[in-house]
């Protein structure tokens, strides 16, 4: 059985929106990576940013001052 | 009553031969026994039994010993037999896996939503239980496991746990990639066709 860490998730509203913070989020080099939301979020699809749970305060400063918008910030066991 | 040795076949042998006991019985049907040596034969014969509606009963008579009992109705027996042999893949054994990535997209489509989508399939498959065998990069996914992919990182981890990764060398030398390869090894035609053809399942993203 793969072992599972905690991890920040974040989550959008749509995929273009989930797409646009992947570009500001690699160009910035903030910390993460776009994965497909994970199963025990959602059934449905669609992606997410998921980073260092400590990363969060960075990550929510830096989409908030670019205007980006996210629907949700959790930690989870990924 | 017709008796079917099946000792020492395996699938579909025994239930090839049980249905051509069944076709012996002809129209007035009757009790054919079959003698297996595997459970997983046990397991093929019944399903066979319940999809025709025959009667069906087994039992253990020792160390990889069973008998397989079934009653076949009056004018069932004629439909036996004319229909592919289906087999149980034996729990427990791991299906040969192989993912052929053959473009740096999954689906056709937007360039842009293609790739997001492959990595996440690539990153979604390393979070599987049960890993492939082998993943195959040819054409444009050779790109994948060189340098500047974003994928990197989830191949890397899926090679430490045992997946074989190979990429087409003649793709990566079409495409100026050789010196560029970071993850897995280079593989030619030969290996990708022998990969293919010995898979029990191939997964296209």
């Amino acid at each position: 059985m793969r072992e599972k860490k905690p991890a920040l998730i974040v989550t959008f509203a749509t995929t273009a929106a989930a797409m646009e913070a992947e570009s500001f989020c690699l160009a910035r080099q903030l910390p993460g990576r776009i994965i497909p939301v994970p199963r025990e979020i959602t059934a449905g699809c669609g992606l997410a940013w998921k980073a260092p749970p400590e990363a969060e305060a960075q990550l929510t400063d830096a989409l908030r001052e670019a205007g980006l918008a996210w629907s949700a910030m959790q930690v989870l066991e990924v | 009553m017709l008796q079917v040795n099946a000792m020492g076949d395996t699938c579909p042998i025994p239930v090839v031969k049980t249905k051509d006991a069944i076709k012996e019985l002809g129209a007035q049907g009757g009790v054919v026994e079959t003698l297996v040596d595997n459970e997983i034969s046990v397991q093929n014969l019944t399903k066979m039994a319940n999809q025709k509606g025959y009667g069906v009963k087994s039992e253990k008579l020792g160390e990889n010993q069973f008998r397989v009992t079934m009653t076949v109705g009056e004018g069932a027996a004629q439909i036996a037999g004319n229909e592919p042999t289906a087999c149980i893949i034996p729990s427990g054994r791991e299906k040969n896996l192989v993912v052929a990535v053959s473009s740096d997209q999954m689906g056709g489509g937007a360039e842009k939503l293609g790739k997001t989508l492959l990595k996440g399939f690539l990153y979604a498959l390393g979070q599987q239980d049960v890993l492939p065998k082998t993943i195959l990069f040819y054409n444009g996914g050779a790109a994948l496991t060189c340098e500047g992919s974003a994928s990197l990182e989830d191949l890397k981890s899926l090679e430490a746990q045992g997946v074989e990764i190979m990429t087409c060398g003649t793709c990566l030398d079409f495409y100026g990639l050789t010196e560029k390869l970071q993850v897995g090894e280079i593989t030619n035609m030969y290996t990708i066709v022998e990969k293919l053809a010995g898979a029990d399942l191939v997964v296209n993203p």
